[in-house]
């Protein structure tokens, strides 16, 4: 729960057993991808188990970093205090190369430029307190 | 009309249940209330409507509120009415939660886990939320590891949607706008509604936006209110002599998803496989609907609605809703109580006023905004970016 003190900060991402190797990788400027060496399927995000087989045989591999725009959305109206300053920006909806989509934000142009298939690369720069987040902008 | 089932399952609740009391709370600004009070202002008024009294119930079914964050609302309104329930749950899967607890209190009642079920909803969200409760509606309900830290509200899950709607099919703003131009409508002819005043599709198109491609006026309200619902057996509705009991006579769920990127297609939804669900067990489709309630959280959302339910097909929602198909003389009158875009919108009660506006149109007592000859309904309800579906089809004594 978000206290009213805290509404002028950044939800920030809280790694579990789970995911902690995905943000790790973040960090580090690396896209994981969960591979199943038991069937193939690519996934995101980082779990225990394939859900498509169910396997416990997982690899993490880095992504390519590249896809498309899927879907998107700009936002006027921030959801809370915190992202009031950001307005308007992109959300996106990506479609990487490896097949996972994911939610993202777009960077370095202004958002009226996003477009629907647009090409899109990964960026992994710090960003609210330092913590850096998998970002996308345009090829 | 409708014949029993062919369906996959033996089992069934069809006509096994009747609605027998509907009550509404004020809605839209009602200040000074908990949304503990105006559950109870509901519940008092569907007791009274079925002609029973509080202690003739044993089971409680309930949808969460944020006003009054109890983790076990159920337990805590029973509590406030002063009765002791053998059956309860509080029950969350967002905006579906509606029809989930029409569905499960007829399990219950069929199964006998309980006969006579209070289905309950109430919240106080535009005057009732403290600062932290306000922030917290508006954030919570989003993944904070690989959703909220994009700065993700609540509408971009649904209008990433209705984006890529338009782009697969072309489906227009001016259809979009056109949606909640015919619920203003709807809502001019419902007493109590929240918003009355005229409405036009260039109003819609020029207010301000919110998360392209929704302006303020694709989105539904934030309003206060509560409505409660009395279901019984068939057996008891008969020998309490209900004269026009609702019967409840198929239900179904499907949740594919809870993260937005992991939503198989983001322009058709699992209300395909609930509604499908639903039809089978009433035995049923969808042309043979008189009334529909369908979620309208954006606007956007019903035109996909329409089409995933089987009402017209897929792609052309936006069409179907600029030929005046939704509204009186169309092939299927929704929401007209004015929905969630006009009549009031308090969060998960929200679509228990689509149920209270279907059970009072199947029941006749609907006046000037009477569907003509309505025996079979169907309200839908859905949540968090399509997430959650649940369907519930009712129908009168005729249909059974």
């Amino acid at each position: 729960m978000i206290n009213p003190k805290d509404a002028h900060l950044k939800p920030q991402p809280m790694p579990d057993a789970d995911s902690e190797i995905y943000w790790r990788g973040i960090q580090e400027g690396q896209l994981l991808l969960q591979h199943c060496l038991a069937c193939g399927h690519v996934q995101l995000y980082q779990q225990a188990i394939c859900r498509a087989c169910g396997s416990e045989h997982l690899e993490h591999r880095p992504a390519s970093g590249r896809g498309k725009v899927h879907s998107f959305s700009v936002v006027h109206r921030a959801p809370g205090p915190a992202f009031k300053q950001d307005t308007p920006y992109a959300v996106l909806l990506v479609e990487l190369q490896e097949g996972p989509r994911m939610i993202s934000a777009f960077v370095g142009a202004d958002p009226s430029a996003v477009t629907f298939d647009m090409a899109v690369e990964l960026v992994c720069e710090p960003a609210d307190r330092g913590v850096a987040l998998p970002r996308f902008r345009a090829i | 009309m409708a014949t029993p089932p062919a369906s996959a399952s033996k089992q069934t609740i069809r006509g096994k249940t009747a609605i027998i009391g509907a009550g509404l709370s004020a809605v839209g600004r009602v200040p000074g209330k908990s949304a503990l009070a105006l559950a109870a202002e509901a519940a008092g008024k569907a007791l009274a409507d079925a002609g029973i009294g509080k202690h003739e119930i044993d089971g409680v079914l309930a949808s969460s509120a944020f006003a009054s964050p109890f983790h076990r609302f159920s337990v805590a309104f029973s509590e406030y009415l002063g009765i002791q329930p053998t059956f309860s749950n509080t029950l969350q899967v967002s905006g579906a939660t509606a029809a989930t607890m029409f569905n499960i209190a007829a399990a219950a009642i069929a199964g006998g886990l309980a006969e006579t079920v209070l289905v309950v909803g109430g919240d106080s969200l535009l005057t009732g939320l403290s600062p932290d409760l306000a922030l917290r509606s508006m954030t919570e309900s989003r993944d904070q590891q690989y959703e909220m830290p994009f700065g993700i509200p609540v509408a971009n899950t649904f209008a990433m949607t209705a984006h890529r709607h338009m782009k697969e099919f072309g489906t227009t703003a001016e259809q979009f706008a056109k949606v909640a131009v015919i619920h203003r409508e709807h809502a001019r002819r419902t007493p109590g509604a929240q918003m009355t005043d005229p409405l036009s599709v260039d109003d819609v198109l020029n207010s301000a936006w919110v998360t392209t491609p929704y302006h303020k006026l694709d989105c539904s309200l934030i309003s206060d209110g509560a409505a409660a619902f009395i279901v019984t057996s068939a057996a008891r509705a008969k020998a309490l002599g209900v004269v026009k009991p609702v019967y409840i006579l198929g239900g179904g769920e499907c949740y594919t998803h809870e993260h937005i990127f992991l939503m198989p297609s983001l322009t058709t939804t699992g209300a395909v496989q609930s509604s499908a669900k639903a039809y089978a067990m009433a035995g049923c489709g969808p042309k043979d609907i008189d009334v529909a309630g369908v979620y309208d959280c954006f606007t956007g959302t019903v035109i996909m609605m329409l089409e995933d339910l089987g009402f017209c097909p897929k792609g052309e929602g936006g069409r179907f809703v600029e030929d005046g198909q939704i509204t009186y003389g169309g092939a299927i009158p929704c929401n007209t109580h004015g929905g969630l875009l006009s009549f009031a919108h308090s969060g998960m009660p929200g679509s228990l006023f689509h149920f209270y506006e279907v059970v009072n149109q199947l029941r006749g007592n609907c006046g000037e905004r009477q569907v003509a000859g309505a025996e079979l309904g169907l309200v839908h309800s859905l949540g968090a970016g399509f997430a959650t579906n649940a369907t519930t089809i009712l129908g009168t004594e005729a249909t059974l």
